[in-house]
């Protein structure tokens, strides 16, 4: 086994204490040196052989001493910690070389989690997709949709991916997986100033393989108590965190789903044919789209219960909304439903049918590294 | 005068769903009152996406963006003017459409839509209003002011009961009379593995009416803009509409011809 031999540089007096206290308690961790000067770190603390370095982000100068600690000390691992976690000063960080950033004073668990959970291939930063889910209506499919999506994603690539459930009053995300979550997006919203990464990872619930739920409100009242801000910092966090990160959000245009169609890199219009006046609602919701200058690059539309589910069905839906359709989706519904009441997943019931291979389709879309344009369906 | 002054009934449908029938059914509502001869006003507050112009094929020259407008003018001029008519053989009531503009959706202050509806159901019988799905400021009002709440559900999956379970729960904290808030089921023979037995006892109460499911004749009421009630097609679903409209106004329905004399309509539209 590793040890896991940590060198503490800490500039403030008191924290210097607190966190040795909490370094010391934590099993598997030794605390093998530390410093409030990070000049006598840097000259003293080799012939303690740390290999995680925890390292305060709050002192002045901290972007080439993070450089000189990286030559002085190739092989371990370093953590920022700072009083708050920053998008722009974290990613700086990481950039610079550090593994992660770290919010003070940590508990155990994180201080753990930032070691452990965080040796995993290097996730995107830069380059995470964000998506926004946003449907005009309720009853889009889109809880469906993004579950799968999420799963498919994973499969294909082997990248992390991470699902928000924003849907604030009724969202179903925990319940397509079967999940009873400890701590959800309330939690998670409450806690952003003290959170990062690292911490916002555990308020996060593993589904599968490299794919994560932040769990919705537990009642409608709740909603308040989600602010936007918070909202925005925790879709910041969850880009360094994942490579892929889908958002759930409630239906129309209403505070949260406009923020998070702002922070998102593609932003799908789900709706579901019900032969209604479906149509006419999504070219309303175009229109608002359509104020950002390149909408025809970040609005996608992604059509539900579409039967027959054919390219040339595709092709007529195009037609008629005058805006292309990135992908559609056959009804499944009492698949989708028989499913669901299990609090298990379509895809996983019936891997060929139809409604996979649409998914497949789409997260194959999502993954491809260059965009094309070809309507291969 | 005073004895022309009537406050009357707000029916507001709402539910935790959507498309759960509440634009359907409020349409029907509205119709069937409009048919008994009670002056009857529907008011669409699905702000951003209502459908009722829609599914009754209205072309509104005024919406709720003018009303509020009106209000807020404090002008004294009577908003009737400012409605839209709906009217199809000899039965007609009066629409509050849905802003035109997404951007005026968004925007409407909920006080001042309430301020509207005050004023206005100080005219009708009945003030019908169609809502979105969701504990919203706006429909949260909505429930204060109403007379009856109808909060319609469907037997469709669990997450979608669950969320019934959850509304309800949320209704009842709320703490208005028993009988303000009544629970009506739609489409409950849909296609469907649950039970209704189960969902009645997940919610913890019975339903106090039920509609059936029946998919082909809403299709074509939405698709002819004509509602159920005024199409002369007596399905099964079109007697449970009339009677849920019965159980609300106390008594049992009429089955003869609309009245068409000297409705409080003639006497405005002369
Ligand atoms: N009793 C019913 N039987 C069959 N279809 C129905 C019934 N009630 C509503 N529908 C259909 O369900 C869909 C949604 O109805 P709608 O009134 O728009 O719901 P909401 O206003 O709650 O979103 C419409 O296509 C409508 O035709
Ligand atoms: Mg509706």
């Amino acid at each position: 086994m590793i040890n896991n031999n940590v060198m503490l540089v800490e500039g403030n007096r008191l924290y210097l204490e607190q966190l040795s206290n909490i370094i010391r308690e934590t099993e598997t961790v030794t605390l093998v040196a530390r410093f409030r000067d990070a000049k006598d770190a840097l000259g003293q603390g080799m012939v303690f052989t740390p290999n995680i370095i925890l390292l305060d982000a709050d002192t002045p100068n901290i972007m080439n001493l993070l450089e000189e600690f990286h030559q002085a000390y190739p092989h371990a691992d370093i953590i920022c910690t700072g009083e708050k976690w920053s998008a722009e000063s974290s990613s700086l960080y990481v950039n610079a070389g550090a593994k992660c950033f770290l919010v003070k004073p940590f508990s155990s668990e994180e201080l753990l989690d930032a070691i452990f959970a965080f040796s995993k291939p290097a996730t995107g930063g830069k380059d995470a997709k964000v998506m926004t889910f946003f449907s005009p209506k309720g009853k889009s499919g889109k809880t469906t949709l993004i579950a799968n999506l999420a799963m498919a994603i994973s499969r294909k690539t082997n990248a992390s991916v991470g699902i928000i459930d924003a849907d604030l009053q009724f969202g179903d995300m925990a319940f397509f997986f079967n999940l009873k979550p400890q701590s959800t997006i309330v939690e998670a919203a409450r806690d952003t100033d003290f959170l990062s990464p690292v911490s916002l990872n555990s308020y996060f619930v593993p589904v599968a393989k490299n794919v994560s739920i932040l769990c919705g409100t537990k009642e409608p009242s709740l909603i308040d108590k989600v602010s936007i801000h918070s909202l925005e910092t925790i879709i910041d966090m969850a880009r360094t965190m994942f490579q892929y990160v889908l958002i759930d959000v409630p239906a129309g245009f209403n505070p949260t789903s406009i923020a998070a169609a702002e922070m998102a890199d593609t932003t799908y219009i789900v709706t579901m044919l019900n032969g209604g006046y479906e149509v006419q609602h999504i070219q309303r919701s175009l229109d608002i789209f359509s104020t950002w200058p390149d909408y025809r690059e970040r609005v996608k539309i992604i059509l539900t219960r579409v039967e027959p589910c054919t390219i040339t069905a595709k092709q007529e839906m195009e037609e008629i909304i005058g805006y292309p359709v990135a992908g559609i989706i056959p009804n499944a519904y009492l698949d989708v439903a028989t499913a669901a009441d299990d609090g298990r997943m379509a895809l996983d019931l019936k891997p060929n049918s139809p409604l996979s291979q649409r998914i497949n389709y789409l997260a194959g879309k999502i993954t491809k590294k260059k965009q094309d344009n070809d309507d291969d369906f | 005068m005073a004895e022309e002054q009537i406050n009357g009934v707000i029916i507001t449908f709402f539910s935790t769903a959507s498309a759960v029938g509440k634009t359907l059914i409020s349409i029907n509502m509205a119709s069937e009152l409009a048919r008994e001869g009670y002056s009857v006003c529907l008011a669409d507050f699905d702000l951003q996406f209502g459908d009722i112009r829609n599914y009754l094929r209205l072309t509104p020259e005024y919406t709720i963006t003018d009303l509020c407008d009106s209000i807020k003018a404090d002008s004294g001029n009577s908003l009737m003017p400012m409605l839209t008519t709906y009217a199809y053989e000899g039965v007609s009531f009066q629409v509050i459409p849905n802003p035109t503009k997404l951007e005026e959706a968004y925007n409407l202050s909920p006080e001042t839509i309430i301020d509207v509806l005050k004023n206005l159901r100080m005219q009708y019988d009945y003030i019908i209003v169609d809502t979105t799905s969701m504990f919203s400021v706006l429909n949260l009002a909505l429930l204060d002011i109403s007379t009856i709440v109808t909060f319609l559900g469907i037997v469709d999956f669990i997450p979608t009961i669950k969320n019934m379970k959850i509304g309800n729960e949320t209704l009842h904290t709320l703490n208005y009379d028993s009988n303000k808030i009544r629970l009506v089921l739609n489409r409950s023979d849909s296609k469907t593995h649950i039970q209704l037995k189960d969902v009645v006892s997940i919610l913890g109460e019975d339903f106090y009416h039920i509609l059936h499911n029946d998919f082909i004749s809403a299709r074509e009421s939405i698709a002819t803009g004509i509602p159920l009630v005024l199409n002369g097609q007596e399905s099964e679903l079109t007697q449970e509409l009339r009677a849920l409209v019965a159980r609300y106004t106390n008594k049992g329905y009429k089955t003869m011809e609309p009245q068409k004399k000297n409705s409080w309509l003639s006497k405005i539209f002369s």
